[in-house]
This record gives structure tokens, C-alpha cells and sequence, in this order.
């Protein structure tokens, strides 16, 4: 009998190179987003946290482009999808991270002084 | 009321509180930037929680947070002065 595949919520975050012309970070997004798509996910949000100088060089670049989305999948497509952002030369850095709930916007309580 | 001798008070120390918990978060997110860094030394290290006084519930959630802030070059690895 095959298992049935339980879908989650995910958030993701990606560094595209920040040399890349505005069309051609676009087609990097599409690549990821479609990568998503393709798998039966679905998209629920996109969060374009722009341009952001890196805490330290990664392949000789200062500069990133950070983008975060928030998505449903199943839980295998995961794994396929990460041996598909190793071949992607745009994509920087990326993460995948379970979540419970998908925020309205990004934005942190601050600490109080002690 | 017993009073505590000379000694007894030097090394008694007031209980330090958990930031965290005084502070009502329930979950350290690794995109808080602004916060995390209040953690690390200038070098770019994790302060220790004994003079932190974080709780060690959030002293993990705290490193694993910084870790992969890290990997995203959102905080560094070793910063150079």
C-alpha cells in the first residue's frame, strides 16, 4: 500500500546573486518558484527582502539578493528540490525550514534594555 | 530574620532573568538580526549564558538561530576588526 505524503508549510530563504540584472533574478525566482509548482506545492507568500551586503564573500560575491517564500509541499519534493538548487549557479545560499503559521509581514518585537 | 555574614553576601549574587522569558518571546527567529547580535561578542562568538543569563531552553534555540544566520551571511562566522 503507498503511504499517502502529508503536505506542510515551509519557509524558504534564498540568496540570487545581486549582479544579476532585474529580468534575469526574476527568471532565477521563476526557476525556484516553478521548482515548487511543478512538485504540487503551492505558493502562499512572497516576502522580497532586497538587496543586502553579506556577512562575508561566498563564491568571491559582497552582495546578495534576499528572497523569502512561504509554501505547502510535500515532504519528499523537499530533498528533489534541494539537488536542484545545488545546480542552480544564481542561487547563492538557501534554506528550508518547517513553519506553523505564514506572517503578514516581516517585523520583530524588540528586546527591552536591562 | 537570620543575617547572612560578610562573607555569604559576597558570593551571593541576585538571581539574573531570562530576557527571553521576562520579555514574553516564545520563538528566536534567525531573521531577527537585531537581536541575535546582542548575543555575540564583537568577534562574531556566542556569548556563554553565564553572562547572558539566558534560560538553557533558550540558550539552544538561541544558538541553533545564530548557526543558521550564519549559513544565510546574515551574521559572520569571524569578524576581522
Amino acid at each position: 500500500m503507498e503511504k499517502k505524503q502529508t503536505e506542510h508549510l515551509y519557509e524558504g530563504m534564498y540568496i540570487l546573486s545581486a549582479s544579476l540584472s532585474d529580468d534575469a533574478r526574476q527568471k532565477a525566482l521563476d526557476r525556484i518558484i516553478t521548482g515548487i509548482t511543478k512538485r504540487g506545492g503551492e505558493l502562499c507568500k512572497t516576502f522580497d527582502l532586497g538587496r543586502k551586503k553579506l556577512a562575508y564573500e561566498i563564491n568571491k560575491k559582497r552582495d546578495g539578493y534576499y528572497v523569502l517564500l512561504y509554501f505547502k509541499v510535500v515532504t519528499n519534493a523537499i530533498t528533489e528540490m534541494w539537488r536542484e538548487y545545488h545546480l542552480n549557479e544564481d542561487l547563492l545560499r538557501f534554506i528550508t525550514l518547517r513553519t506553523e503559521t505564514v506572517p503578514e509581514k516581516i517585523e520583530f518585537k524588540p528586546l527591552p534594555e536591562q | 530574620m537570620l543575617k547572612k555574614s560578610p562573607v555569604e553576601n559576597l558570593f551571593s549574587r541576585k538571581k539574573k532573568q531570562c530576557p527571553f522569558i521576562a520579555a514574553g518571546i516564545r520563538h528566536v527567529d534567525y531573521k531577527d538580526i537585531e537581536l541575535l547580535s546582542r548575543f555575540i561578542t564583537e568577534r562574531g562568538k556566542i556569548l556563554p549564558r553565564r553572562i547572558t543569563g539566558i534560560s538553557f531552553d533558550f540558550q539552544r534555540k538561541l544558538c541553533l538561530a545564530i548557526k543558521r544566520a550564519r549559513h544565510m551571511a546574515l551574521l559572520p562566522f569571524v569578524s576581522e576588526e
